[in-house]
């Protein structure tokens, strides 16, 4: 997360937003987010319905491990990556996909 | 006869040495630094530094996402916990890219396993890597493990990031502390230049 938070002005150049997906609660979140000065949003996702619902659910598991998974502007998953997030990877996919005009909120999502 | 084959087998025993010698040669690992003739190291074509005398060990650590972190470690006579170890640290704790909101930041979590409260001795202004830095001294005390620890840490920048160096000397709690180690950190930090830019400036 720490990671994330250091990234955050290429996200922006990038056009993409960051949000953190746990299954802690409203109040660790908040504590969590405070002790290492987190300015994204995180969401509290006890019962894992987010990664169903964006369909990042891993197969056979009941939650929603860690997972570092980019949705592009219409919606569509780009990339998913399991385990602890590879920062360099994720900026070069951004990048990319930024130049390319998927991320680019003037274009609707459209390249 | 057998003065002979004794003679064959010494021989062959000494070839087969010689041989292993000629393998454990070859199969040298490259190692990602190189020496200069101005007695300076360039690490992985990316830095150049001043390495501290050859008492010092080479440490590696890898960061997060691949990021580089190397530093030397010394041990030091005394008892228990007697070491110094200083390191560059491509990504120190905290996100902030300025040096007040870093330093609050990092000393949130730096040494943290060892449950240690801090107490500033010296903070100043510096010049690191060719700009604006902040040098923090700080001390630690763990009365119950009997244990101190000095710590210096130097918070320069790298494009638009905050990079760092690191010494900390432990020592047991009626131990006294050997500065000199602080002087060669400060010639591995004062001569530390980068060659290259960083990932994230290339973007």
């Amino acid at each position: 997360m720490e990671g994330h938070q250091r990234n955050l002005y290429l996200y922006e150049r990038f056009n993409a937003r960051v949000l953190g997906v746990s299954r802690d609660d409203v109040i660790t979140l908040k504590y969590f987010a405070n002790s290492l000065d987190l300015t994204f949003p995180l969401l509290s996702n006890v019962t894992s319905f987010l990664g169903v619902s964006v369909d990042a659910q891993l197969d056979g598991r009941p939650i929603f491990s860690r997972r570092t998974v980019i949705i592009d502007k219409a919606g569509i998953i780009r990339y998913v990556r399991n385990g602890s997030p590879d920062f360099k990877d994720i900026l070069l996919f951004l990048k990319k996909l930024n130049q390319k005009g998927r991320l680019d909120p003037t274009t609707g999502g459209k390249p | 006869m057998k003065r002979i084959s004794l003679l064959f087998l010494c021989l062959f025993l000494m070839m087969a040495w010689l041989s292993g010698c000629a393998t454990f040669e070859t199969e040298k690992k490259a190692v990602p630094y190189r020496l200069t003739a101005q007695g300076t190291v360039i690490w992985e074509d990316e830095f150049e530094f001043l390495p501290p005398p050859p008492d010092w060990k080479l440490l590696r650590v890898e960061g997060e996402g691949g990021d580089i972190d190397f530093g030397f470690t010394r041990s030091d006579p005394g008892t228990f916990p007697s070491m110094t170890t200083f390191a560059y640290d491509e990504e120190p704790f905290g996100c902030s890219t300025k040096f007040e909101d870093r330093e609050r930041e990092f000393f949130k979590r730096f040494l943290f396993n060892a449950i240690l409260q801090f107490r500033v001795l010296e903070k100043k202004k510096a010049q690191v890597l060719g700009g604006e830095g902040l040098e923090v001294v700080v001390e630690g005390k763990d009365p119950v493990k009997k244990e101190k620890v000095r710590a210096k840490v130097v918070f320069g920048k790298r494009g638009e990031r905050i990079v760092g160096f690191y010494i900390t000397q432990w020592r047991h709690l009626d131990g006294t502390y050997d500065l000199s180690a602080f002087e060669v950190f400060d010639k591995f930090v004062k001569s530390f230049k980068l060659l290259k830019k960083s990932f994230y400036e290339t973007l």
